[in-house]
């Protein structure tokens, strides 16, 4: 099977992740601009990080046969440093229409405080002004109140809903989500926020109709390969074929390639991994024998 | 550098001109003609975004014809392998009215802060065709910095920029970089009239490390010694054609017969020759 990351922050991950996520069936992912783990302090290091997003992180995938696209943002806990963000949202623009950016994100609430609120709106209006896809990451503290709100600002600055996909949902706010006409993507932590077991069960309750299944995988406790083990839970337990790879593969696909970003014929055809063509070893390879000529299996 | 007759402006415009879909083509002389009429940085930064969305990045295909006339125009320049976007986006560039002037090269060194890898690939492959190509020495040094193999062959190769500008200390790096990275070496245009002492001594000293850790020699390595390479040089030829693979032993046959120098382009061993061992040109 192939499979669509839309939520994995790979410029924390090492060559080792990349190439299990290949030849795991990983087809392609979206790396939406975050935070570093602390904050940052001045305007310089956003820009460097932007473009790492369209540049060497981009470049670094396709060395294993990975499409990366990328989405461009400033994250809610950043948001509340106001004179560092007011500088980060006027260079936003240099970044947002970029090839392969295929979203605003991931951007919203952290604290639900006035500051993180005027970011997420300035971003908003800019998606708006060029008809982008959202990306929003919900609250880990008062979820629920934090997606109600998330989803209501977007509507109020003049989100579709078919563009907006609420990120990190659970068992408690799937429905609202849904209803609300949004796409629902899940997260799958070991730990925290939603396990392969549970989502199992929901894909069984809700079907796949907008859910979404992402790793986030970051510099924290994370799996890279969440996304396909999900999908394998799924199939051993009795989930629909064709509602896996809608959930796995084929909802991601839809909403973000309303961006015009994504190049659904070269995804569709496999990929072939030529590394002696691009690299050698002052690049990723580090000396070894670059792989040549041999498709990643999947 | 350019002759006389020949406008690099016109000549991309024609061939985009009959390559482009109309959509695209109205696009692109709307965003030139707004960059002609002077622009804010930040406006011009988003044109040359704004190019991914407009014009595809498909093969340009130039033709023996138009090739013939750029290599005429502009000896060592040859956009054989550009794409579509990046001749789109360095027209974008020689559109402005104040190439000469200090406001572009800051607009331009703008460009390169903000630049995606496609834009980067664009920009530097604009740099030979810019007036007082000695003011963007630094930044075309810089881009051989890069681990981007695109990028890095943007600024190296079909290119008459490097060969002209570089100081010695910058050519020997991106000669030997070409060959860490595997950029193609026989299109660093130039590399046989800049040939040295010292850049023979790092090409032998590279291939001594890549034995010593039981690696096979790039083939286009000995490319780099023309008649530099002394009595070391030879030995180490003669190993390779004796012990090399045989793409190895075929390029070190290739450059014993440049050590004692002599008419390399009559006698079929000048860099060109040294395509035969670019994998990407024979496969």
């Amino acid at each position: 099977m192939r499979f669509f990351d839309p939520h994995i922050h790979v410029s924390s991950r090492t060559t080792d992740d990349i190439d299990a996520m290949a030849k795991a069936g990983i087809r392609a992912v979206i790396e939406p601009a975050f935070w570093l783990g602390q904050p940052r302090t001045n305007v310089g290091s956003f820009i460097d990080y932007f473009s790492s997003l369209i540049g060497w992180e981009r470049f670094r995938c396709s060395q294993f046969g990975v499409t990366h696209y990328c989405a461009i943002g400033l994250n809610s806990k950043e948001a509340n440093d106001e004179g560092l963000a007011r500088e980060v949202l006027e260079i936003l623009p240099r970044f947002a229409l970029k090839e392969g950016v295929v979203a605003i994100g991931e951007i919203g609430y952290d604290e639900i405080t006035a500051a993180e609120e005027k970011a997420y709106q300035a971003q908003l209006a800019f998606a708006v002004e060029h008809d982008m896809v959202v990306m929003v990451h919900s609250p880990h503290r008062d979820k629920k109140n934090g997606i109600r709100r998330s989803i209501d600002v977007a509507r109020e600055v003049g989100v579709p809903m078919g563009k907006l996909v609420i990120d990190h949902n659970n068992e408690e706010t799937v429905e609202e989500t849904l209803d609300a006409g949004a796409w629902a993507a899940f997260t799958i932590y070991p730990h925290t926020k939603m396990g392969s077991q549970r989502m199992v069960e929901l894909v069984k309750q809700y079907g796949p109709e907008r859910i979404i299944v992402d790793s986030s995988a970051d510099w924290g406790v994370s799996d890279p390969l969440a996304v396909p083990r999900t999908a394998q839970l799924m199939l051993e337990q009795g989930v629909d074929p064709a509602w896996v790879e809608r959930t796995t593969w084929g909802n991601a696909l839809e909403v973000y390639s309303q961006s015009g970003q994504i190049d659904r014929e070269a995804l569709d055809t496999l990929p072939r991994v030529d590394q002696r063509e691009t690299f050698g070893e002052n690049t990723v390879l580090r000396g070894q024998e670059p792989r040549v000529d041999r498709p990643v299996p999947n | 550098m350019t002759t006389q007759d020949f406008d690099p402006r016109a000549f991309l415009a024609d061939l985009l001109r009959e390559r482009l879909d109309p959509a695209g083509l109205d696009w692109l002389e709307g965003a030139c003609e707004e960059v002609a009429g002077g622009i804010a940085s930040t406006r011009f930064g988003a044109l040359l975004s704004l190019a991914s969305r407009h014009v595809p990045a498909r093969p340009l295909e130039p033709g023996v014809a138009a090739l013939a006339r750029a290599e005429a125009g502009l000896r060592g320049w040859n956009p054989e392998r550009w794409d579509l976007r990046e001749t789109a986006r360095v027209r974008l560039l020689l559109s402005r009215r104040d190439l000469a002037e200090e406001t572009f090269a800051a607009d331009l060194e703008q460009a390169f802060r903000f630049a995606d890898e496609g834009e980067l690939r664009a920009l530097y492959k604009a740099l030979a065709l810019l007036p007082g190509g000695e003011r963007f020495v630094w930044r075309a040094a810089e881009g051989c910095r890069t681990n981007i193999v695109p990028v890095f062959e943007s600024v190296a190769c079909d290119s008459p920029y490097p060969a002209r500008h570089f100081d010695d200390i910058a050519w020997n790096q991106l000669v030997i970089k070409a060959l860490f990275i595997g950029a193609p070496l026989w299109r660093v245009h130039g590399l046989d009239g800049r040939l040295s002492e010292d850049l023979a001594r790092m090409a032998l000293d590279l291939a001594d490390e890549r034995r010593s850790a039981g690696r096979a020699v790039p083939p286009e390595l000995w490319l780099a010694l023309g008649t530099h390479a002394g009595e070391r040089g030879r030995r180490s030829l003669e190993a390779e054609v004796a012990t090399g693979d045989t793409l190895g032993a075929r390029a070190a046959a290739l450059a014993l017969r440049r050590l004692d120098g002599g008419d390399w382009s009559r006698d079929g061993c000048d860099q060109a020759a040294f395509r035969a061992f670019d994998p990407r040109e024979t496969r």
